[in-house]
């Protein structure tokens, strides 16, 4: 047995469409062959300039200077102590929220940064960052920086928090930079 | 004094009207128009304005010169402005002078983030400064106290610290020293600030100059939770709020509530969140097995319990204290009632009060509130000394006297802190609160008190003269007993209420210490020998008070104990009873988080308790006030709900099932205690409400009808001897001796003297002595004081070592050390020669067998 479907009345709801003018048989032809050659032209004038391809990892892409790769934390270069007092304004200013600090009081025996207290713990969970760089604003000391290294990949999560360890110590290898108006 | 009732008037702040109490100062009134004044030195907390800091200035029309708005009263048809020109320029010039010393290193400063004078110089500061001479500089961070920490180059010479010191605690230890810019702030011979209430400086404090020490970086403002909670160390469950990092408690600060602690916290209630987190405390359960404690799953530790309480029947008895809630007490009363048969079960030491006197004290029309202290006639402190047993009403009582006149009368056997605020105190002999009660009615009735006056041992005259003072105050009298006065005769206190009438008085009417932070709700929700939960009749009849439990574990009547939260060898008076008691008893379950002696030698299964951040549940002040406590940080370790332990341990035992969730079970009590009925969770929010306040709560009779009095004999003194009287410290509390930043204050035993019984005795200060009630002897070192009675010693209770619950009393005897080992080395040495001597005429003896 069959239903018997009323038909719907869209009633007032009911609207017109409007359609362009119908490009005609010189228009359509156009459409097809000429806006397809002016897209290939491109591909035809990188074709004749040559490969682009770079070996990575042999070889690897130069940043600029500005870029804003793995973080560091630094240490003055005379006393050895750490830049950073573990004041938390990164963490604050983060906006993935992706810094752990705990701080704890430097006593005279053991001193390790030059202010009353220090980073006991300092962690970056790479896997979150966003790279935008508002720590490096952030920090009153200038104790932290974005480097230059993007490689940043591994094979677990975890290992993508970065220690405070790992962010004092020089990366393995140095990202090439760019050269001046390279 | 009655409370102010101040009329409302009008007047204009930035061209809005606002409505405002009348003499309110403008600092507080303007924020009813939703404009906030910058202050630095204003606290209302702290009594009247002194404005020393001068942020606060404003423009107000018909004032030649700008005024501190701090310290101006707000007037009908005032106009204010606070946004003007000349109050933007002075107070952009406020805050440059302010940062000329300033060293502004917020980096490094624990108050970054939280703190008034960031805020105040981004609000309402220029942004640059026109100083760059150098700035003064002192040595930092100093040690103020082992608990606080002092940078002086950050203070703003506000005076907030030195004004609380002087006002609120008025301990008068921290002064401005020096003067005009070489003014510091200091304890005027440079000692350690060490005072009971020290660490509310660190609050007040409107920069970094005081921080807390145990606190000190370990977190910022924008790393941290905060969790209103109460805190359960002692009756007064201060409201709280905790700074709680990655689950845990890093700092406990106050939650004002103007009808339990106005804002105000003791340094226990401030530092022992440490306990929580410390190596000592009992995070898994533990039971006994070949005659040493050893940690064991939950299944293991439960099915022990289950089995030696099945075992135990209703030959099992229960105690509960500490910051146990109404819920767990309300379980605990099912456990014992109605699962095992027995109505053993109390909440307080000493002999059980009866039924009708419970019912009586709990009369709502006698119930005083706190504010109350501030604002009655007069305040009778009664048989206990509120520093120590209820530590911030010292804080309010000092406040009713200093601003509003309140009469302070203290009647207690021991010299008391608020001695030198009250208008009379008078000493009772050891004990005798309850005798001291009846003389005091009779007193004020007219009646002959000699025979009551005698059995309390004070002097006609003094309870004349206090009765006169009672009577003179005026009408609202609010009596601060301590549950002491109960033993003896409960009788006594009613008597005395109704000798002044408190009944019939709105602002009046009395107020009881327990000895255990939630001794009011353990009680109501039925731990108490002759009642039931809401103080009604009980299910079962013929219950025993903690006192006769005691005994009867020790004859072998009682088999079974179960403690909630209370080590009777440590919190309860006998100690050595309670000792041959839990020897006896063949099992012992307790909930605790630290191995007091009594369960260390005794317990046979452990189960962890909560620390009050871990749990969920109600209590009840001394007020009767039902507050809440929620979840603010996670179970350490693998403790559990004590709850959901009780609930687990009925069903086992096949008892009625318990709801299944926290709420389910406030429920369930707020239904089985008719005067809590209409209290839902939601209603008591994060203030909590007063049952006597409630409509349902006159559910109790006003019937009771007054008994003869039963006045004990006269303590008599004794040659060579005296009277013992016993007291429990503010620092005596194992949550104390595990925090690492308050052990310091463990306390050690300590006996005062009198200065005339220790010349009498050749004692000097500080000399360590052995005192002995002839069979139990307690080590102790020699305190003189003042103000102590002659012929009677003071000793500690509840120390871990050395605890007054040993001795019995009534009389002791004291002598040195050195005279007790000097005795000693005569024995032993008398003994040698008797062994020389004989072994001497066996050689002769032997010698002449041989010839
Ligand atoms: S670069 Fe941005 S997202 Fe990454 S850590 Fe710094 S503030 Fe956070
Ligand atoms: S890196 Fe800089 S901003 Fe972050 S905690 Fe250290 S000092 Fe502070
Ligand atoms: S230490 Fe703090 S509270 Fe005390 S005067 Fe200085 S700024 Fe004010
Ligand atoms: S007075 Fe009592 S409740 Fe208040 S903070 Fe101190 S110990 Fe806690
Ligand atoms: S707040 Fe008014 S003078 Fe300090």
């Amino acid at each position: 047995m069959r239903l018997a479907v009323e038909r719907w009345d869209p009633g007032e709801d009911q609207i017109e469409v409007q359609r362009a003018p119908e490009p005609g048989v010189a228009g359509g032809a156009y459409r097809a062959f000429g806006e397809t050659l002016r897209g290939l032209k491109t591909t035809f004038a990188r074709v004749i300039e040559g490969v682009h391809t770079i070996q990575y990892p042999e070889q690897k892409v130069a940043v600029y200077p500005r870029f804003r790769g793995r973080h560091k934390l630094h240490r003055f270069e005379d006393s050895d102590l750490e830049k950073c007092v573990g004041c938390s304004l990164c963490a604050a200013a983060c906006p993935a929220d992706c810094i752990r600090v705990v701080a704890a009081e430097n006593t005279p025996e053991l001193r390790i940064s030059a202010g009353e207290r220090y980073a006991a713990v300092y962690e970056i969970n790479m896997s979150r960052c966003i790279f935008c760089g508002y720590c490096e604003v952030a920090c009153p000391f200038d104790a932290i920086t974005m480097g230059h290294d993007y490689e940043l990949s591994d094979y677990n999560r975890g290992d993508l928090i970065f220690t405070k360890e790992m962010l004092l110590a020089e990366p393995l290898d140095q990202t090439p930079l760019r050269a001046q108006g390279e | 004094m009655p409370r102010p009732q101040p009329s409302e008037i009008t007047f204009s702040i930035d061209g809005r009207e606002v409505k405002a109490p009348e003499d309110m100062m403008l600092a507080d009134a303007a924020k009813l128009g939703d404009i906030e004044i910058p202050v630095f030195c204003y606290e209302p907390k702290l009594g009247p304005p002194v404005g020393a800091c001068r942020m606060c200035l404003v423009e107000i029309e018909g004032m030649p010169k700008l005024q501190t708005a701090c310290s101006t009263a707000v007037k009908d048809g005032m106009v204010v402005h606070t946004r003007s020109e000349r109050a933007r320029v002075a107070q952009e010039a406020v805050v440059e002078f302010l940062l000329i010393n300033h060293p502004l290193d917020c980096p490094v400063c624990d108050k970054g983030g939280e703190c008034p004078l960031q805020d105040i110089t981004f609000g309402w500061g220029g942004g640059k400064s026109r100083f760059i001479e150098p700035k003064r500089h002192f040595r930092k961070p100093l040690e103020l106290s082992p608990l606080i920490a002092i940078d002086r180059e950050r203070c703003i010479l506000c005076y907030r610290c030195v004004r609380y010191s002087q006002e609120i605690p008025e301990d008068y230890q921290l002064v401005l020293l020096e003067r005009g810019a070489e003014s510091f702030v200091g304890t005027f011979d440079g000692h350690p600030y060490v005072a009971p209430f020290s660490g509310n400086i660190v609050e007040l404090c409107p920069v970094g100059a005081l921080t807390s020490r145990p606190y000190r970086f370990r977190a910022r403002p924008w790393e941290i939770e905060d969790a209103g909670s109460i805190c359960t160390l002692c009756p007064a469950q201060c409201n709280t709020r905790l700074t709680v990092r990655d689950e845990r408690v890093l700092r406990v600060l106050d939650r004002n509530h103007p009808e339990v602690d106005d804002g105000w916290l003791c340094d226990k209630g401030r530092f022992a969140y440490q306990a929580m987190h410390v190596d000592e405390r009992i995070t898994s359960p533990m039971i006994r097995d070949g005659g040493v404690l050893r940690e064991v799953g939950w299944d293991r530790a439960l099915a022990e319990a289950v089995g030696a309480l099945r075992r135990g029947g209703s030959a099992t008895a229960a105690l509960a204290g500490g910051g146990a809630t109404n819920e767990e007490g309300l379980l605990l009363g099912r456990l014992l009632r109605e699962v095992l048969g027995s109505s053993h079960l109390d909440s307080r030491d000493g002999e059980a009060v009866s039924l009708p006197h419970w019912r009586a004290l709990a009369n709502p029309k006698l119930a005083a509130r706190v504010s109350d202290l501030e604002f009655a006639h007069a305040v009778l402190v009664l048989d206990c000394e509120p520093l120590d047993d209820m530590p911030i009403l010292d804080l309010r009582l000092r406040k009713g006297a200093r601003r509003n006149g309140v009469k302070l009368l203290i009647a207690t056997e021991r010299a008391s802190a608020l001695d030198s605020r009250a208008d009379a105190a008078i000493r009772f002999a050891p004990g005798r609160g309850a005798e001291l009660a009846w003389a005091l009615a009779a007193a004020l009735r007219g009646e002959p008190v000699d025979a009551a006056a005698q059995a309390a041992g004070i002097a006609t005259d003094d309870l004349h003269a206090l009765a006169d003072a009672l009577r003179d105050a005026g009408r609202e009298i609010v009596i601060l007993y301590g549950e002491r006065v109960l033993d003896g005769d409960p009788g006594a206190l009613l008597a005395l209420a109704d000798a002044l009438g408190l009944a019939e008085q709105d602002g009046g009417g009395l107020l009881g210490v327990p000895a255990v932070a939630n001794g009011r709700g353990l009680r109501e929700a039925g731990v108490t020998p002759n009642a039931g939960p809401g103080l009604g009749l009980p299910a079962l009849a013929g219950g025993h008070g903690a006192r006769e439990i005691a005994r009867r574990l020790a004859s072998g009547e009682l088999t079974a104990l179960y403690l909630l939260q209370v080590d009777p060898v440590l919190h309860y008076s006998d100690a050595e009873l309670w000792e041959r008691a839990l020897a006896r008893a063949t099992t012992v379950v307790a909930h605790a988080s630290f191995l007091t002696p009594g369960l260390r030698e005794h317990a046979t299964v452990i189960f962890p308790a909560e620390t009050s951040p871990e749990k969920e549940g109600t209590i009840t002040h001394p007020d009767g006030r039902v507050q809440r406590l929620r979840v603010a940080a996670a179970h350490a370790g693998d403790v559990r709900a004590e709850w959901r332990v009780l609930a687990e341990i009925i069903e086992r035992l096949g008892g009625a099932p318990t709801p299944p969730t926290a709420r389910a079970l406030s429920e369930a009590l707020f239904e089985d205690v008719p005067f809590y009925g209409g209290l839902t969770l939601d209603g008591l929010a994060g203030r909590g409400l007063r049952w006597p306040e409630l409509q349902v709560s006159n559910t109790l009779s006003d019937a009771y009808e007054e008994a003869e009095p039963k006045l004990r004999k006269p303590l008599r003194a004794a040659k060579g001897k005296l009277l013992v009287g016993t007291y429990r410290s503010i620092w005596a509390a194992p949550e104390v001796a595990a925090s690492p930043a308050l052990a310091f204050l463990t306390p050690r035993q300590r006996v005062e003297l009198a200065a005339a019984d220790a010349e009498a005795l050749e004692l000097r200060h500080d000399e360590a002595v052995v005192i002995s009630d002839g069979e139990r002897e307690v080590r102790a070192r020699v305190v003189l004081r003042a103000a102590a009675p002659a012929g009677t010693a003071f000793l500690e209770r509840e120390l871990e070592e050395d605890g007054a619950n040993v001795l019995r009393g009534p009389h002791v005897t004291i002598r040195t050390v050195a005279s007790v080992e000097a005795e000693a080395a005569a024995l032993i040495a008398a003994e040698e020669a008797r062994a020389a001597a004989e072994t001497e005429t066996l050689a002769q003896a032997e010698a002449e067998q041989v010839t």
